[in-house]
Order: C-alpha cells, then structure tokens, then sequence
C-alpha cells in the first residue's frame, strides 16, 4: 500500500508552538544563566561562569543532587516494580478486577499536594495512622517521627510518591500486557513453562516497550520531583531532604533570577545525562513482535 | 457553499469583536475614559488640592485594595464602607497568599500591574525589596498623614529621610507567652531574671506539665526565641551603631557572642528536657491547643497566638488566663520586643493613585482609626486612639511606657534573616552552635549580597 504523503508545512503550526513556547525560552534561559539578573539590580550585566562557579561551591547543592538521585533511583525502580506486580496482578481473572485497577489508578489523578496535606496527617508520629497501626499491632516500637527525623523524612517521601505514581505505571504495563498474544503464554503453560519462566522468557521481554515509557517518564518524572517534598517537609527538617526544585524556589524568592536559571539548566543538564542513556539502552532490548 | 462559509467567517468575527469589546468595556465605573488615572483625575482630587477630607468623587471609581490572605480584613472592609458613604468610591480587596504575598507582590510590581493601595510588612526593608525611590509614593511631608502617628513608630519607616510606607494597625510583640493556671499549679511566678526563668520552667516540668513548647516542624516559631532574646540580650551588648553596622556588613552576626550565647540557652533548655516530646513535629496549631488545654506553661511566642487562642478558648480565657513577659536578661526582667504594624503603600503609577493617597488619610482621621481598633483592638500607634485591650497587652504596653521597648531587630535591617528557620531545624537536630551561627552569619550576607546593598 502506499503511504500517503503530507506537504511539510502541515508541521509549521505545532513546530512555531513548540519554537515559541519550549525552545525560545530554553535559549534565553541559557543567556540569562550567564548573567547577574537579580530583581534587586538595577541593570543586566553578563558574567560568563560565576553563577555556576557559586554553586559548585555551595552546599546546598550537593544535598540536593544526591537527594534528587536518591529519591529518582529509588522512585523509578520501585515504582516499575510495583506498577508490574499490579499490572500482573490486574491482568489475570479476578473479581472486581476494574474496581480494583481503578482503585490502584485514583492516586494518580490526585494532586500531589493533596496527597502531601493527606500524608502529612498519616505520618503524624502521635495522631498518624501509621505510627497508630504499629502500635495496634504490637510494634509500636517501630514507630517513628516519619517526616521529622532526617533518617526517614526522604524514605517517607518515596514512599508516599511510589503510593502515587505505581497505578499509572500498572496502566501502561497493562496496555502492553493486551498486546502480548495469549497463543505464546498458552503454549508455553501447555508445554510445563511455570509461570516464573513464561514471564521471563516471553511475557517480561514482549512488555519492553512499556518498560521503556515507564521508566524514562519516572527517571524524567522523579528528578523534577517538587509538589510532594515541598507539601510534606518543605526540604526540611533543615536541608535533610532538600531537592533541585525546592533549591531553585528558594534561590528565586531572593530574587536571583539568573543564578536560579544556572540551576535549572544544570538540572536540564542532569536529566538529559541520565535520560538519554537510559532512553538508548531500553530502546536496544526491545523487540518486535 | 462559499458564499455561507464567508457568512459564518462574518459571524465569528462579530461575534469576537463583540465579546472583545465586551472585554473592554468591563470595569466601567472605575474609570470613564480614563478620566480617573492619576494625572487626569489630580487635579479635581482632595490630595493634589491639599484638602485632607475625602469628599463625594464626581466620577467614583474601584479602588484595588491588596492585602495578605492572613489577614482579618473585618477593619478595613467597615472603614471601606464608610469611604464609600462618604465619597462614592469603592474599594475591592484583593487577597493574596499569605505565604507567597512577597513574590507575588514583586511580580506585580515587575509587570506594571500595580493595585492602588496594599498592605505590607513593617520596616524599611520593604523599600529595597520594591525598589521604593522608584515605584512607591512618598509620605515623609504629606500632609495630614503624621499628625497622630506615634513617633517611634514613624521613626521605624524613615531611611533617607523618606518614608514609603505608612504604619497602620496595631503594636505587635514577641515575648515570652504563660499560661497564668499553670503558673499557679506550679507556684510560680513570672522570672525576674533567665536564671529564675530556667528555674521556673524545672518546676513547671516537676509539676507534670511541658515547660516550653516550640513547632520546629512548622519552621517559623523557633525563629521567637532569638528575636526576643535579641532585644533583651543583644541590643544593650552592640547598640544602634552595631545595628547599623550590621547593615553595612561591618560587623558579622557570627562575631556577636551574646548572639551566640542565645543559641546556647536554646541548647540549654532542649538538653534540660524543657520543650516538649516530638520537638521536630512540633506545629503552631498544636502549640495552642497544648497551651489552651494548661498542657504547656510557656511559649516564645508573637502576638498573633492572641487572636487564635481567643477564637479556639474564648475571650475569656484569653482574658484570665494568658500572661506575658519579656526574654529576661541575666540581671533583671528583660526589655519588651515590639513591632510596628504593617504599612500601608500606594505605588506611583497606580491607576487610582491620588483616590488611595486621599483613602489612606480617609483611614487615618480619628474616627476611622476608632472604627479600626474596634474591629481590631490591639496596642494603639496612634495618639489619643482608643482601644480595648487585654491584659496581655497592657502587660506590653506598661513596658512600652516605661520604656522599655524595642522595635524587632528585623524590622531594622535592610538584609533578611534567609532561611533562618531552616538552620535552627538543624540545630534542634545536631546541637552544632558555631555551624548554626556560621550558617545564620552567610545567610545574612548572601541576601545583602543579593539585594545589591552597599558593603555586602
């Protein structure tokens, strides 16, 4: 058959859009990161490297670097791997199957604030219902100040996050899970795989092409990570659980316009180092059907 | 077929034309033709004419009013109805974000969407912040502005003989809040000194109620504590020349050893057990509930837990139960720390600028300032201002006739405390006093730095 061909400048309507709106901004963001624009200034000089020479010095950006890593590592694999169990779990003939996958989907399409102000009231460490469930079950002992204490506060958040974001990663590994022919898994049971096997061998391999949206949208997701530690702790207690996001907010509230667009392209910078590679190396174990 | 799709094409562009000039045309009574805009309307309004008055306009307007989401607006909203009596005017409020109320003033500012009128924190730290000498009305030689303002009060909005701001409400204070029924369940009294103030709080504790309660979680509160102390402490150790030198960054914060010694107390108290279980959960909301319910004796706290307690516990709780004192010094009771009120601006190219310059002194003949204190009773700023007052503030205000008050130390700083709450979460947290004043000490540079201040 032959495939129909469209004149180019169909595109130029989304393409001045996505000029206007992503790639102008982009530019002038990078020009501004090179200068001391700052709300208190009476002028807009350019001062080539100092604003990223300041924060490689500052402190404050390493806790949020290694923060914003931690909680993106911890984010991305667990949610993948949850979202999965899920996905596996939806797809087989249980009861009440679509009230359970929209159980599982509703976090998703709550606001993350909501969800923070939510938690916040769970993680209470005397009127919270978890600290409340370890005591009825007779481990109060493990109870913590979840959000408070600097050795919990960032798990808490992943936490809460992975709460989330698991039911949209569920959707999207069912979607893939609809494509996989049922022939193959039933020959395979037909033949004593056990389900381990068929999963390894036909269903996990099948499934790469939701595996690589997944965890590209949580890598690209968690690092912009922001609603979530701001409503729970605020980067707090201190700077325990600071992030790029919150560091840039505060950096703008002083009114450090320039210095604050060095972090964000450092951030843009960040995300597109680890994207991009892990972009390529999911796209290469995908195979067609 | 062509000849209806030209049709419809004329529709919708009537269609759009219309709902545009609908669009215009919106807000009509605040300003015909532009006749009101401040130049146009100058010369027929009482404050170009120099007439203190306000009178019936010929063209009334809308004013845009805009003021913190945290704000009770109750006061102002009775005196804006007395303003429209009189001059057919109108005032809109807008409220904004409490938390965001900076910024989002500072971007209005730096998209030339300026409100008429708008209420902003004390202090001449705010004229950096909005770049004053450019934007704002000055009120330093207006008339009928400064005949009843208290002078110290006036004296906190001067900087280079120019005043941008002009003070509205009431006196605020920080200090050191009681609960009076656990002062008598422990048979103690208000401390003479900090020693007697440690001793005081060890026997609160002994009689089975938490001495101190501070809501690190909420960041903020724990801030009181220096801020208190400060006056009491500080002041008297560097003076209003250290003061100013702090301003032009000839003198570190981390060199003040009273401020240091401030951060020791704080440990003093945390390691004696004084505060309560949970100090990093601790929240301002529960702060007074705990302190209501007689669980907690004592609090560095601001003014603003009055209005709280009172909605939560009643006025007659408030009334009889709630005392204050200031942060006592080693030697005797301490000096009271007090704040001017917020203040009231009006930019310059405001659309309705000289209908707000005439509003603001529509608010402040006596009568309106009567109407606000009734609406807002608080420690009056304004000479013969009348104002019901609990005893919590006469307390406060027997201080300020003695003497011996302060204005907040932040108040008379152009840089700002940055992330202050955030370095004594850590220092709840590890303890670590010259980390805690090294850290406060940059913050305190960086923003001079930020604010392009001369000397930082």
């Amino acid at each position: 058959m032959e495939r129909r061909k469209y004149p180019l400048y169909f595109s130029f309507p989304a393409l001045s859009v996505f000029l206007l709106f992503f790639i102008a901004p982009t530019l002038i963001g990078v020009y501004y990161s090179f200068t001391d624009w700052n709300v208190n200034a009476d002028s807009i000089s350019f001062i080539g490297f100092d604003n990223y020479k300041a924060l490689f010095g500052e402190p404050r950006l390493g806790k949020a670097l290694s923060n914003t890593l931690i909680f993106a590592a911890a984010v991305t694999l667990l949610q993948n791997a949850v979202g999965l169990g899920l996905a596996l779990l939806m797809n087989e003939a249980i009861r009440m199957r679509n009230l359970f996958r929209t159980i599982f989907f509703m976090p998703y399409v709550i606001a993350p604030i909501v969800i923070g102000y939510v938690f916040r009231a769970i993680y209470h460490p005397e009127h919270g219902i978890v600290n409340e469930a370890l005591g009825w079950i007779g481990l109060g002992s493990l109870g913590q100040d979840w959000l408070n204490d600097p050795k919990w506060a960032l798990f808490s958040i992943i936490a809460t996050d992975i709460w989330r974001v698991a039911g949209f990663a569920m959707v999207v590994y069912l979607a893939g899970l609809q494509f996989i022919p049922k022939d193959l898994t039933e020959s395979a049971s037909i033949d004593g795989a056990s389900y381990w096997r068929r999963f390894r061998h036909i269903v996990f391999p099948l499934l790469a092409a939701s595996f690589t949206v997944n965890v590209l949208l949580s890598v690209i997701g968690s690092m912009k990570v922001f609603e979530m530690v701001m409503v729970l702790t605020d980067g707090g207690p201190g700077y325990t659980t600071e992030v790029f996001y919150t560091y840039i907010r505060s950096t703008f509230s002083m009114g450090q316009m320039g210095y604050s667009t060095a972090i964000n392209l450092v951030l843009f910078v960040l995300v597109t180092v680890v994207g991009v590679p892990v972009l390529m190396a999911l796209k290469k174990r995908e195979v067609e059907m | 077929m062509r000849k209806s799709r030209a049709l419809a094409s004329v529709m919708v562009l009537a269609v759009s034309a219309a709902a545009l000039a609908a669009c215009g045309g919106g807000n009509g009574n605040n300003n015909a033709g532009g006749a009101s805009s401040p130049a146009a309307s100058g010369a027929s309004s009482p404050a170009a004419s120099g007439t203190s008055g306000a009178k019936p306009a010929k063209d009334p307007v809308t004013l845009t009013f805009v003021i913190s989401n945290t704000e009770d607006t109750t006061a102002f909203t009775k005196i804006f109805d007395a303003y429209q009596q009189k001059t057919g005017n109108k005032v809109e409020l807008q409220a904004l974000p409490g938390g965001d109320y900076d910024n989002l003033i500072k971007t209005r500012f730096s998209t030339q969407d300026f409100p008429d009128l708008f209420l902003m924190q004390p202090g001449t730290k705010q004229y950096v912040k909005l770049r004053a000498d450019e934007t704002l009305h000055e009120w330093s030689n207006e008339a009928g502005v400064w005949d009843n303002v208290i002078d110290s009060i006036k004296q906190a909005q001067v900087q280079d003989d120019k005043i941008y701001g002009v003070p509205y409400g009431s006196t605020g204070m920080m200090g050191v809040f009681y609960n009076k029924d656990v002062f008598a369940k422990a048979g103690v009294n208000p401390p003479k000194n900090y020693a007697d103030l440690v001793e005081i709080a060890k026997k609160i504790k002994t009689a089975g109620v938490t001495p101190f309660y501070e809501g690190v979680k909420d960041a903020w509160p724990p801030q009181i504590f220096y801020f208190t102390g400060w006056v009491t402490q500080v002041d008297p150790a560097i003076g209003d020349e250290g003061v100013a030198k702090l301003n032009s960054n000839e003198l570190k914060l981390a060199d003040i050893a009273e401020l240091k010694d401030l951060f020791a107390k704080q440990k003093e108290l945390k390691a004696l057990g004084l505060y309560q279980d949970n100090v990093m959960s601790g929240t301002y909301d529960e702060l007074q509930n705990e302190f209501g319910e007689g669980k907690v004796g004592m609090t560095f706290m601001l003014d603003g837990v009055i209005a709280q307690l009172e909605k939560k516990f009643g006025k007659d709780f408030v009334a009889k139960s709630v005392g204050f004192f200031p942060f006592p010094s080693a030697t005797d009771t301490g000096t009271a720390m007090i704040t001017p009120p917020n203040q009231l601006m009006v930019p310059d190219k405001a659309k309705h600028a000289a209908e707000a310059i005439e509003l603001v002194k529509f608010m402040l003949q006596p009568e309106n300032v009567d109407l606000f204190y009734a609406n807002k009773p608080g420690i009056p700023i304004f000479k013969g201002a009348t104002s019901e007052l609990y005893p919590v503030q006469e307390d406060v205000k027997k201080y300020i006739d003695e003497g011996k008050s302060k204005v907040n130390i932040q108040n008379r700083l152009t840089p700002s405390f940055v992330d202050f709450s955030k370095t004594l979460q850590n220092f709840f947290l590890d303890g670590n006093i010259d980390k805690a004043i090294k850290e406060f000490s940059d913050n305190y540079q960086k923003d001079g730095k930020a604010k392009v201040l001369p000397g930082f």
